[in-house]
């Protein structure tokens, strides 16, 4: 032997093998060409398997593309339709992707938080101004999160695995409970029940669990982590119940967490007033009762005008 | 009873083949040179070659991990690849937990986008016969016929067609973007040592 042969020469010579298999050009079993060349190097074995894998990965694309052979016999080709063939092959590829996934999308407006029970017995709760799109497959249910935020509560089901995307982001669970909240680079996961499993796209070996109790953030381009491990789980999910639980925030926090329910806008016209911290428990849709409360316990003074509440310090007297 | 090639090759292509992107992203962290990533895969394909049942192999996607980072191991024991920057890492390092890999459904949907994908990419003469061929099932001699050129012809454009498409699966775009914003992580922890 002169010199060694790269994987990749082999690899090339293997795909004119796996070719002239499969067009019946020559018996894989019989053919001595083939024999012999396998023969010669231990590696054309492993190098025609996968040229051949190869071929059936595409033909698997027109199994879930239910594009059929056509039957014998054929009918009659005109040259000007293969013009079409490639055209037609992608239309018909999109439209069995749309197909499968032919998803249920649920949209909330500001100020509005919508539970939707799943089909499975599980139910999801939608924050305010998100939206989710639900596909639900015999082996696996599919929740898209496409803005926002939501709660998962998932009914077990070994056999069919629940995955919410959020962008590059997906967060698989069996039975559990669980929120998403997309932000431009990633998505907070927040697990209150059971465990669930967190993943980039493209990273799929640099999965992490998150247990119960703890928070993780997901970014679009790292390994995810656990930022939080705490009580302030169930505390920041109060919104499934209508709930803003203050446990020292500043004003300013609790003001834009009430802005993101409603189009009556809580507005501070004190900077002073903007940073001083409280503590409570709060409709989110009654931004009004929470001013009132401000003005009693900070001594502010609330102006309604409008769809705007501006809280102020009270001059002095 | 050992199980028929067909079947092993439609494994190997649904179950192997689709993740041989992720793994070889995975090898780029310990050696930068497609030769030895090259030798390493193929290898992995001749050991898969050489089994005549893969039932027993559950997860397709942790077997090519395991298997490489074996190969991988075994060549560096043996000096024949050199560039390895660091070898117990590599030996250490958990490559996968036991949860299974996605869902077929979702798995399906992402790997019919990658079949388009590849395919969109050929040239078009050779896509046009690709598709004649792969996706509507016709045969060689019947698009010579349809196309007024030999069977020969037709041949060697679904070998050009095959060997870009394996070249296609070597890469994953997703992959590829991914770990350039994020694939230094564990050459830097090498360098802490």
């Amino acid at each position: 032997m002169t010199t060694r042969e790269s994987a990749r020469e082999i690899a090339d010579q293997a795909a004119e093998w796996a070719t002239r298999i499969d067009s019946g050009s020559i018996d894989r079993a019989t053919d001595f060409g083939l024999r012999r060349w396998l023969d010669e190097d231990p590696r054309r074995q492993g190098a025609l398997l996968r040229a051949e894998a190869a071929l059936s990965f595409v033909d698997r694309g027109r199994a879930l593309a239910g594009v059929i052979p056509k039957p014998e016999p054929r009918p009659v080709w005109v040259r000007r339709k293969l013009m079409f063939a490639g055209a037609a092959l992608a239309a018909s590829l999109i439209g069995v992707a749309i197909l499968v996934t032919a998803p249920n999308r649920y949209d909330t407006a500001l100020g509005e938080i919508r539970r939707v029970p799943l089909s499975d017995g599980s139910m999801i709760a939608i924050n305010s101004q998100s939206a989710v799109e639900v596909s639900m497959h015999r082996n696996a249910r599919e929740v898209a999160l496409t803005r926002g935020e939501a709660w998962f509560k998932v009914a077990h089901d070994k056999t069919r695995p629940f995955i919410v995307s959020a962008g590059r982001i997906r967060v698989r669970a069996v039975g559990t409970a669980f929120s998403v909240r997309r932000h431009d680079d990633g998505a907070d996961v927040q697990v209150t029940e059971g465990l669930v499993e967190t993943w980039t796209v493209g990273e799929e070996e640099r999965r992490i669990q998150v247990a119960a109790g703890s928070k993780a953030y997901v970014a679009a381009y790292e390994p995810p982590k656990i930022v939080q491990a705490s009580a302030d789980v169930e505390r920041s999910l109060a919104w499934r119940e209508g709930q803003i639980v203050l446990e020292g925030e500043t004003l300013d926090e609790a003001v834009a967490q009430f802005n993101r329910y409603n189009a009556r806008k809580l507005v501070i016209s004190d900077p002073g007033l903007a940073a001083e911290k409280l503590v409570g428990q709060f409709s989110a849709t009654d931004p009004q009762t929470f001013a009132g409360a401000v003005a009693t316990t900070l001594g502010a003074k609330v102006e309604e005008e409008g769809d705007t509440i501006r809280l102020s310090r009270r001059s002095p007297q | 009873m050992a199980q028929s090639r067909k079947d092993i090759v439609a494994w190997v292509g649904s179950h192997v083949l689709p993740h041989e992107a992720a793994v070889r992203a995975w090898l780029r962290r310990w050696t930068s040179r497609d030769q030895d990533i090259d030798d390493v895969i193929q290898e992995a394909y001749c050991r898969l070659a050489a089994m005549d049942d893969v039932t027993h192999v559950s997860n397709g996607r942790a077997y090519l991990f395991q298997t490489t980072r074996n190969i991988v191991l075994e060549q560096v024991r043996r000096s024949k690849i050199v560039r390895i920057d660091n070898v117990t890492d590599m030996g250490s390092l958990s490559i996968l937990d036991e949860a299974p890999p996605l869902d077929r459904v979702v798995a399906g949907a992402r790997e019919l986008q990658r079949v388009e994908q590849l395919i969109e990419k050929l040239p078009l003469r050779c896509r046009q016969i690709f598709v004649l061929r792969r996706i509507h099932g016709v045969s060689q001699r019947e698009i010579a016929q349809m196309l007024g050129i030999t069977q020969a012809a037709v041949e060697k454009q679904a070998t050009r067609g095959l060997r870009l498409i394996m070249k296609g699966l070597e890469r994953d775009d997703k992959l590829e973007t991914s770990e350039g914003e994020s694939g230094d992580y564990p050459r830097e922890r090498t360098r802490d040592r």
